[in-house]
């Protein structure tokens, strides 16, 4: 370690150069330390380690979900293919103790409602690395692609939109993803898509529809599994706009539950989104045994 | 030689003071004061020398606009008053300029404000949101109120750096400050508005406190309907 330090000033100004040039003077025993910080192009930013680590990434309470700490305060998700932002997002990378760099992109709530719905508490999202997510309104593929990372490359993300021009985004999204599969094609009619789509464990609804319980029912009669969950974000705007969102919430619960869901929790998405609701639940959940 | 002179203390200089029977002309003038009042005055004597020869030379028909735009009052030179420099047309685009600075402050401001929010989640302050469980009956709700009661939300970051910590403080406050720049450019956005449209023309009137709908701090104008066609 001191070695690695010492011919730091001997270096002069070679300062900065690229790794190749630095790796000839051996002596970098200690791989976080008099790392350049800036001089590359691009994405690095928050790699290099000068003098202990600049970002701080913990894991959240929900399997692949984390929190960054440096300069933002935020959360998200491990990056599948490093490099590449969907949405302009930032990114952060951390370099682990064997050198190897880990990116992550930060998740913008303002823009998605599961990242509000996790930042408002959410229990269980049931969403986790390998698990298989059918998401209906995957609109431009900024929520799916998060989803995509979360899932991981044993996961799969089918996501169904119906607008081709944001279905272009999509369709670009998935072309660097190789767990999302595109399908552009209307939520309310999953007989069409049926082939394309296998048993899911989750289904995630953002399809801000007056209709969104009896298109959740559908896809979840098509492809849920029984005792798989769902997570549905509701728009109180969307359904009855004459109504208060509280009472617009219930009444979807309740559609919910006669389409043989059973809802667990509800969150709104308040500093994020106005008179928006996530409610989580199971599918067909086994019956408890009265004793 | 020289130097052994030196040697010896001589008697100190003194310089010759105002006799005090011409005390009242002041301090005693030296050469070098001569020198300064000497060339003074004969600058003073070129200057005239120079406008007497030009007077002398004067052409009685030389005319330039600034012997009728600009005049002498009391021996000082007065440019021609700028009341009406700008025409009313003129005067309502220069307002709009204005508006328009301002309104691509605030408009940047914005963006600011949402790349900054989009990576700080304020995940350590308390969400003003609500959270219902659902439950089938009262053992079930029994256990979901235990389970409540333990858990947190997020995880615990104790140990981190204080200039991570730093850092974090550091964005939000930006983010603060650039909020309240942002309140202050709307208000003054508004207030610019509210004068553009009091300079179009049409009959108006400021309402009063109780003629209002809904009352505000500012005021309130009302135009008189006009039939357009």
């Amino acid at each position: 370690m001191a070695g690695g330090r010492g011919d730091g000033g001997g270096r002069g100004r070679r300062f900065g150069g690229d790794d190749g040039s630095d790796r000839r003077f051996g002596g970098r025993s200690g791989p976080l330390r008099g790392m350049p910080a800036g001089g590359r192009s691009g994405g690095g930013r928050g790699g290099g380690m000068k003098g202990g680590s600049r970002v701080v990434v913990q894991p959240h309470k929900h399997d692949g979900v984390f929190i960054t700490k440096a300069k933002e305060d935020a959360l998200c998700t491990r990056n599948m293919c490093p490099g590449e932002s969907v949405y302009g997002e930032k990114r952060v990378s951390v370099q682990k103790e064997d050198r190897t760099k880990v990116e992550y992109r930060v998740w913008n709530p303002f823009r998605s409602k599961l990242a509000a719905a996790v930042l408002g508490g959410v229990d269980n999202i049931w969403i986790a690395p390998g698990t298989r997510v059918l998401y209906l309104g995957a609109a431009s593929g900024t929520t799916v692609s998060h989803v995509s990372d979360i899932v991981g490359p044993e996961g799969l993300v089918y996501a169904v939109e119906f607008s081709h021009r944001s279905g272009r985004d999509l369709v670009n999204m998935a072309k660097k993803r190789t767990n999302v599969i595109p399908i552009i094609e209307d939520a309310r009619h999953p007989a069409r898509y049926r082939m394309l789509v296998g048993m899911v464990d989750v289904i995630f609804s953002d399809v801000a529809q007056p209709d969104q319980a009896r298109i959740l029912g559908l896809n979840a009669s098509y492809f849920l599994k029984c005792g798989g969950h769902f997570v549905i974000s509701i728009k109180a705007n969307c359904i009855d706009c004459t109504q208060p969102a509280e009472a617009v919430f219930a009444s979807e619960v309740e559609k919910l539950k006669a389409e043989q869901f059973k809802p667990s929790e509800q969150v709104t998405l308040e500093p994020f989104e106005r008179d928006h609701a996530c409610v989580v639940g199971g599918y067909r959940m086994p019956k408890k045994l009265g004793i | 030689m020289s130097s052994l002179r030196n040697a010896i203390s001589r008697r100190a200089h003194k310089e010759r003071a105002q006799p005090e029977a011409r005390k009242r002309f002041g301090l005693l003038e030296k050469h070098k004061d001569y020198v300064v009042r000497a060339k003074a005055f004969h600058r003073k004597e070129e200057i005239i020398g120079k406008l007497k020869e030009k007077a002398a030379f004067r052409n009685p028909d030389e005319f330039y606009f600034k012997m009728i735009n600009s005049k002498t009052v009391g021996g000082v030179h007065r440019p021609k008053p700028e009341a009406n420099k700008y025409t009313e047309e003129e005067l309502l685009l220069l307002k709009n300029k204005d508006i328009g600075y301002i309104h691509q402050s605030i408009r940047s401001e914005k963006k600011k404000i949402e790349k900054l929010s989009s990576t700080l989640h304020e995940l350590d302050t308390k969400r003003p949101n609500k959270h219902v469980y659902f439950a089938e009956d009262r053992e079930e709700a029994k256990e979901i109120q235990s389970r409540i009661g333990e858990g947190s939300n997020t995880p615990s970051f104790d140990n981190i750096p204080s200039r991570i910590k730093k850092k974090t403080a550091s964005s939000y406050r930006e983010l603060e400050e650039r909020k309240q720049r942002l309140q202050k450019l709307e208000k003054l956005y508004g207030e610019l508005a509210l004068q553009k449209e009091l300079k179009k023309p049409g009959r108006k009137r400021k309402l009063r406190e109780d003629e209002m709908v809904n009352p505000t701090s500012q005021p309130v104008y009302k135009w008189r309907a006009q039939r357009k066609r």
